[in-house]
């Protein structure tokens, strides 16, 4: 039985590691933090997963929340210009809806779930040194610790990071009580731009204490939405989240009459530079170790789409694994492996990093387009799911023309 | 402390008391005042990226950093025994830290009057992001207590049920008897209003 | 000293309120041993593992263990965890581990016990 080690309890690590329980490797993984710390500690991300993403999780019997977790069923984008005052509004409905699930229940849950279904559970912080003796006594080893300092084992990749900043300061919210969109009853996502300033996201999930939303910033440097260098307290944090909202989408403010904080836990500040890093690390006694998901593709969550790649990770290399066979895991396999995963993460990374910028004229053609052709939104909705599409019309000044041409639009 | 490998060995319950602070506030010189072996330290390493590097360069240059972890073993009685573990002096590295940690009694952060700021990552850590009980002890490095305890306190922010006391961390005695200040402290705070939220609180 | 020791050994596996079954953490200061030391199993096991169980034979802590093999803290968690996977060797309680939650980073601990090591370190002041 070809054993096989995991640095890392998240999205990618442990759908990896229950995957391939199930395909009947030895599959043991190095968390940092135990199922209760998990739990019981601080949000992590805002995770909403899209359609393609559940449904290979439904593929592995691994979507326990499926029930429970609102159903997303489209995304709301509404654009703020003046500042306050709502320019444009279009709403697009997804196929088939999505879902963001707390990842401290998630993980946690999974997390023992991983060790009642027969893998093995280190509770460490792994060390490079660590990693250099793992590589001598499994067939595979794997970093899935994005956010931890193993990262930088791994180079980074010049050509494919064209940022060295964090190009937006996130502070993230969960809460209780807000209000549906009176217009659109049932979940969906509210994309809230504010052109030059930066973006709100809010966003139906489900916590440890039940359905919630999460409130979630996005403020460009230097910008009045870059103001949680401070790390305020958790009231404080809603607070000015709130104030926020009232200034710059009164409309999502109108909402948020009643809300209250999930727990204490439940504020997170953070920033980070995008980064595509080489996924092969090299050790000082000659292994080698894979990396992946954010430890390889890190980027700003701007399009929503990090626990999606995370999770489309994990499909990926569960299939170059198994295809593998009985042939060694050496670094070649490894770099074929990812480059695979690249196939799928080049265009993810291409749409979010343009996001992250002022939009191109025919970007903002689409969507003006939108918010008065449903076709037009539907389509940008649905890329959300299918992220690949974009490349056909959203990103590129010809294509998006011919589209828009096509549609009459 | 060897114990013949058959049929079965006593059982032996072990106790644990991270030792915490900056760099040369004295951590291994208590934790050997106390031990009954000679201090033993176990090693982990972490490659990182050189802050140095120039950025524009091709390939980025790695760094070493090696982290060592003093301990220390002192022999309660036949059936317990209490671990010291000092904290590595890399502050960077918490999730080491959070690894000493889990599942202690308390833990003992030291402080040098002279250069204060170099144990308040480990106040921040003990006050902020984690439920542990603790003790702050000035180590009276030439035997003098420098200035007042009310000015330290008020020099590390300090929450008023944090205990801060002296000591001698050359001195067995002395040493000995912070700890049990730490012991007592963790007893209190059971008593009172049990255990704080489950404390690996994100950073 | 005659102290109670309702549990003897300490199972790897422990309820987590009332959920599911979930291993214990293996502390820094986890004592280990080898019950019935086996040479000839000794000879079966890779040079990492043979020094661990070697080592194990004296009752010693998973720091302990970690700094004599020269093995980082992780292999160590990773092979001890084999070895006690195997019923080769066993792992003595922890304070943290007699009163209460199992996993929680601020574990219980058994007020009795504490009492012990403060008059324990009170012979040493």
């Amino acid at each position: 039985m070809r054993k096989i080690l995991i640095v890392g309890a998240g999205q990618s690590g442990l759908q990896l590691g229950l995957s391939l329980l199930r395909h009947g490797y030895d599959v043991t993984i190095v968390s940092a933090r135990t199922p209760e710390e998990i739990r019981s500690g601080r949000v992590m991300s805002t995770q909403a997963m899209f359609n393609s993403s559940l449904q290979l999780e439904r593929d592995q019997k691994i979507n326990f929340w499926e029930e429970e977790a609102p159903k997303i069923q489209g995304i709301h984008v509404s654009l703020s210009a003046p500042p306050g005052q709502r320019a444009l509004e279009f709403y697009g409905p997804l196929e088939s809806y999505a879902q963001s699930v707390d990842q401290r229940l998630k993980m946690a849950g999974w997390l023992e779930t991983f060790e009642e279904q027969g893998g093995n559970v280190v509770i460490h912080g792994a060390t490079t040194a660590d990693l250099d003796g793992f590589t001598r006594l499994y067939d595979l080893v794997i970093v899935a610790a994005g956010k931890g300092e193993l990262v930088q084992l791994f180079d980074r990749d010049d050509a494919r990071s064209p940022y060295s900043t964090p190009q937006r300061k996130l502070s993230v919210v969960y809460v209780h009580g807000l209000e549906r969109e009176p217009h659109h009853p049932e979940p969906e996502v509210g994309i809230n731009i504010v052109p030059g300033l930066g973006e709100l996201f809010v966003i139906p999930g489900l916590t440890l204490s039940g359905p919630c939303d999460i409130l979630f910033w996005e403020g460009i440097p230097g910008g009045p939405l870059d103001c949680w260098d401070d790390r305020p307290d958790p009231q404080e944090h809603l607070q000015r989240t709130l104030d926020l909202a009232r200034q710059y989408t009164p409309w999502v403010y109108e909402r948020c009459r009643n809300v209250e904080l999930t727990d204490p836990l439940a504020t997170l500040v953070g920033a980070y530079p995008p980064v595509v890093r080489r996924p092969v690390a090299k050790l000082p006694s000659g292994g080698a170790v894979l990396g992946m998901a954010d430890v390889v593709v890190a980027n700003d969550p701007i399009t929503g789409q990090g626990s999606n790649n995370a999770a489309h990770c994990a499909a990926i290399y569960l299939q170059a694994i198994v295809e593998r066979g009985d042939q060694p895991f050496d670094p070649a396999w490894m770099q074929a492996t990812f480059d695979r995963y690249w196939e799928y993460a080049s265009l993810v990374t291409a749409w979010t990093n343009a996001m992250l910028q002022p939009l191109p004229e025919h970007a903002q053609a689409i969507l003006a387009a939108a918010a008065t052709n449903p076709t037009v939104a539907a389509r940008f909705a649905n890329g959300f799911a299918n992220p690949t599409d974009f490349q056909h019309w959203f990103m590129d000044p010809a294509k998006a023309r011919a589209y828009l041409a096509s549609l009459g639009a | 402390m060897a114990w013949p490998s058959s049929p079965e060995p006593p059982v032996i319950t072990s106790a644990k008391i991270v030792i915490a602070g900056g760099f040369g506030v004295g951590k291994t010189t208590f934790v050997s005042s106390l031990s009954e072996i000679p201090p033993v330290n176990t090693e982990a390493w972490m490659t990182e990226v050189s802050e140095a590097v120039d950025p524009i360069e091709e390939g980025s240059s790695k760094t070493k950093t090696t982290v060592a972890m003093d301990f220390g073993r002192i022999t309660i009685d036949d059936s317990l025994i209490l671990y010291l573990f000092g904290t590595p002096g890399q502050p960077r590295f918490w999730f080491l830290w959070d690894d000493l940690c889990r599942g202690a009694i308390g833990a003992l952060v030291l402080v040098d009057t002279r250069r204060l700021d170099v144990s308040f990552p480990a106040v921040n850590y003990f006050e902020n992001d984690t439920g542990l009980p603790f003790v702050v002890a000035v180590n009276l490095f030439d035997g003098r207590l420098w200035h007042e305890l009310s000015e330290v306190r008020d020099a590390l922010a300090l929450s008023p049920e944090v205990p801060l006391i002296c000591c001698d961390a050359r001195d067995r005695a002395s040493s000995a008897r912070a700890l049990q200040t730490v012991v007592t402290h963790a007893m209190q705070q059971m008593g009172s209003s049990g255990p704080p939220p489950g404390a690996l609180i994100g950073r | 000293m005659a102290t109670q020791q309702p549990n003897r050994w300490v199972r790897p596996y422990v309820l987590t309120a009332g959920r599911t079954r979930t291993k214990r953490p293996l502390l820094m200061e986890t004592l280990v041993s080898v019950t019935n030391y086996d040479p000839g199993f000794a000879t079966t096991l890779l040079p990492e593992s043979r020094a661990l169980y070697e080592y194990a034979r004296r009752t010693l802590s998973v720091a302990e263990l970690s700094a004599h093999t020269g093995l980082s803290l992780g292999v160590t968690r990773v092979l001890l965890g084999d070895l006690v996977a195997q019923g080769r060797v066993m792992l003595h309680p922890t304070s943290a581990l007699t009163g209460g939650g199992p996993s929680d980073f601020h574990m219980h601990h058994n007020v009795q016990l504490l009492e012990r090591l403060r008059d324990g370190l009170a012979k040493l002041a």
